[in-house]
């Protein structure tokens, strides 16, 4: 029952930062805006939350600013994609290696500083119900954020009207723009939202779950996380059943690893890759619901006309 | 000493050649006969880690020859096509002496040594030698040993873990002499496995010391570049066993011990080689007798007698007189691989590609 626990535990808290990320980036790709540099975003979240502890400030300030940090880098693509409207996937791609370059200069002050990790929540009675306690009551606080933002992000598109707004852009922003939204404006606050939930899950990765920082520690979970909203053809829900089976196939295979299962364990690493590839593709199989859900006009650059 | 990054590299590098943007130009004021020494670290330097033991070699050197050496450290090239490019500027811009401290910068030293026959290359971790490349290499598999013997005096369960990059000789063979360690205290032991395949993953190396210790494993050894395996265990209350540098302050003070990585005496070998004329490429692979593997202090709660059965050990590895890959060693199968009375060979030991009995993981 311990295993069970640890596995469902480990799950979920792998998961957490790719839930962030990917819901993010799904804001992001619902406006129609391709941002390819989750990556950079979130290294740069997770150097300044982890800089922001290591001078002293507290873990909520911590978040917070790891979250500005991705939405500030977030903001250089804006100008870029949207203003000058440059090659969104060239400037995807620059903000990557930007991100990455410019976190690791900072970076190199704090060293390796070992910190505090981003304390659990103990909820009196209920995280001390034996099962339920440990498998529920007993994350810390940002995984709770991670599942808050998938009721807001998913309430948000498809039940407000901003969503609608959000959402008819992607599909056709002259269509927006002829019935008077501002289609860049709106653009921006989302390339911006995607930036701080990049950040937050930079910030998860330096504060709360490994916690330390690294050059380069979010280890590809930037582009796993981009991946994980075109197979989860760009609804929410799928966004979180797919970083839970990520999350999930990455736990199982170091079980079986250490359980010595008798399979290589370079196939067994490969696991989470393929296991995800293959359901969310299977389960992407009907065309019409993916031509529904595709926002239409996706790295399209679009300049109103005046 | 300029300590430059790639990218400030590549800023300076253009058409001036880096040495002379970022170093030389100031050894025109300098006297004319400095030493001078390129060193190319894999990573950044770190306040542990591999590269941070390499750095305190270099900070020998100059703590000997002083104005008499001028040290040009590029880091963070990992990839060989950068390494290539990066080795053929150092020689080029007049370094006597050159270090490569990663595996990866094997290929491109030895296709750049040959075109700088009066340039001195050392090679960490290298196995190829050349006329003017030599190699160095700890053996780590002493230091294991040791901490794996720590480990079986100190574990509950029995069941030690361990956590590598990927499954090959250089980390096989130390996680074998972990488990052959701690069944020389306790032949039950056994001993868990989890590769990463990755050489840089802290989330999924998190994982995998949580996955070790949810199965039981009470005494976690990892060998990759993070304190993450000590820190996880730390939290968790297992026992840790650091890896390159002493990180006993991220193991919340249950790090038994660390095998730790000293380069010194190689950094200063070579450096001191080249500056009287004497240098030779040689393969060096030493360990704890040399003492470029150390055993960090052990932790105060391993009692006493303990501490010095442990002590012993190490003098005894370091004498000669116990082999970590003694016979009679079998492998997983039970099949006999050394026999009573006979010791792995030196080739077979940086060969080791199976698991010996007692070890739970599969090599592909």
């Amino acid at each position: 029952m311990d295993l069970f626990v640890a596995i469902f535990t480990g799950t979920i808290i792998a998961a957490t930062p790719l839930i962030f990320a990917a819901l993010g980036e799904l804001v992001v790709e619902k406006s129609g805006v391709l941002n390819l540099g989750i990556e950079g975003m979130m290294l740069m979240g997770a150097a300044f939350a982890f800089g922001a502890v290591v001078a002293g400030y507290s873990m909520p300030v911590a978040i917070i600013a790891g979250a500005l940090a991705g939405a500030v880098t977030s903001l250089l693509f804006g100008v870029l994609a949207l203003t000058f409207l440059t090659n969104q996937y060239a400037a995807g791609l620059a903000l990557a290696i930007f991100g990455s370059g410019v976190s690791a200069f900072l970076g190199r002050g704090f060293g390796s500083a070992p910190i505090e990790a981003l304390q659990r929540i103990h909820v009196p009675l209920l995280s001390d119900i034996p099962l339920i306690g440990p498998l529920f009551f007993h994350f810390d606080p940002m995984v709770y954020l991670a599942l808050l933002m998938f009721v807001v992000i998913s309430w948000f598109l498809y039940r407000t009207k901003s969503g609608l707004v959000l959402r008819t852009i992607g599909e056709s922003p002259q269509t927006a723009h002829a019935i008077g939204y501002p289609v860049i404006k709106i653009r921006y606050m989302a390339v911006l939202f995607g930036g701080l939930m990049a950040g937050l899950a930079g910030a998860y990765l330096s504060v709360a779950y490994t916690p330390l920082w690294v050059e380069n520690m979010t280890a590809g979970k930037g582009w796993i996380a981009l991946a994980l909203v075109v197979f989860a053809t760009w609804r929410p829900l799928r966004v979180l059943l797919g970083a839970w089976l990520f999350g999930g196939m990455t736990i199982l295979q170091l079980q079986g690893q250490a359980l010595g299962l008798a399979v290589p364990s370079e196939l067994l690493s490969a696991l989470p890759y393929l296991a995800t590839i293959i359901v969310l593709v299977i389960i992407s199989q009907n065309r019409q619901m993916l031509a529904l859900h595709f926002p239409a006009s996706l790295a399209k650059p679009f300049r109103p006309a005046t | 000493m300029d300590n430059t990054t790639r990218r400030e590299f590549l800023k300076y590098g253009g058409a001036l050649g880096v040495a002379l943007g970022a170093a030389g130009l100031s050894s025109i004021a300098r006297a004319q006969e400095a030493l001078k020494i390129g060193v190319v670290y894999v990573s950044p330097v770190a306040e542990i880690g591999w590269t941070k033991q390499h750095s305190l070699g270099v900070d020998a050197i100059k703590a000997e020859f002083g104005d008499k050496v001028e040290l040009t450290v590029i880091d963070n090239i990992f990839m060989p096509q950068d390494a290539e490019r990066i080795f053929r500027e150092l020689a080029a811009s007049g370094n006597r002496l050159v270090f490569g401290t990663s595996f990866s910068h094997g290929t491109p030293m030895q296709k750049v040594a040959p075109r700088f026959p009066e340039v001195a290359f050392e090679h960490c971790s290298g196995i190829v030698h050349l006329a003017n490349l030599g190699t160095f290499e700890a053996k780590y598999y002493e230091g294991t040993f040791v901490a794996g013997a720590a480990g079986g005096h100190m574990s509950k369960s029995g069941k030690l873990g361990f956590i590598g990059g990927f499954p090959i000789p250089d980390i096989v063979g130390p996680a074998n002499a972990l488990l052959l360690g701690a069944q020389s205290v306790n032949p039950d032991a056994t001993c868990n496995a989890i590769f990463l395949n990755s050489w840089f993953d802290p989330g999924k190396e998190k994982e995998a010391a949580n996955t070790l210790i949810s199965q039981g494993c009470d005494v976690i050894c990892s060998m990759t570049d993070t304190a993450t395996g000590v820190q996880v265990a730390g939290e968790k209350g297992a026992w840790s066993i650091g890896y390159a540098s002493d990180m006993a302050k991220f193991g919340s003070g249950k790090q038994l011990t660390a095998f730790v990585l000293d380069w010194t005496s190689n950094y200063l070998r070579a450096a001191r080689g080249v500056a009287e004329g004497t240098w030779k490429p040689e393969a060096r692979w030493e360990g704890l007798a040399a003492g470029v593997v150390k055993m960090a202090p052990y932790n105060e709660a391993i009692p006493a007698d303990v501490q010095t059965k442990l002590k012993q050990l190490e003098a005894d590895i370091g004498g000669g007189k116990l082999h970590p890959y003694a016979g009679e060693l079998k492998d997983q199968g039970g099949n006999v691989k050394v026999a009573a009375g006979s010791v792995l060979s030196d080739n077979d030991i940086r060969g080791m590609n199976w698991f010996v009995n007692g070890m739970i993981g599969k090599l592909g």
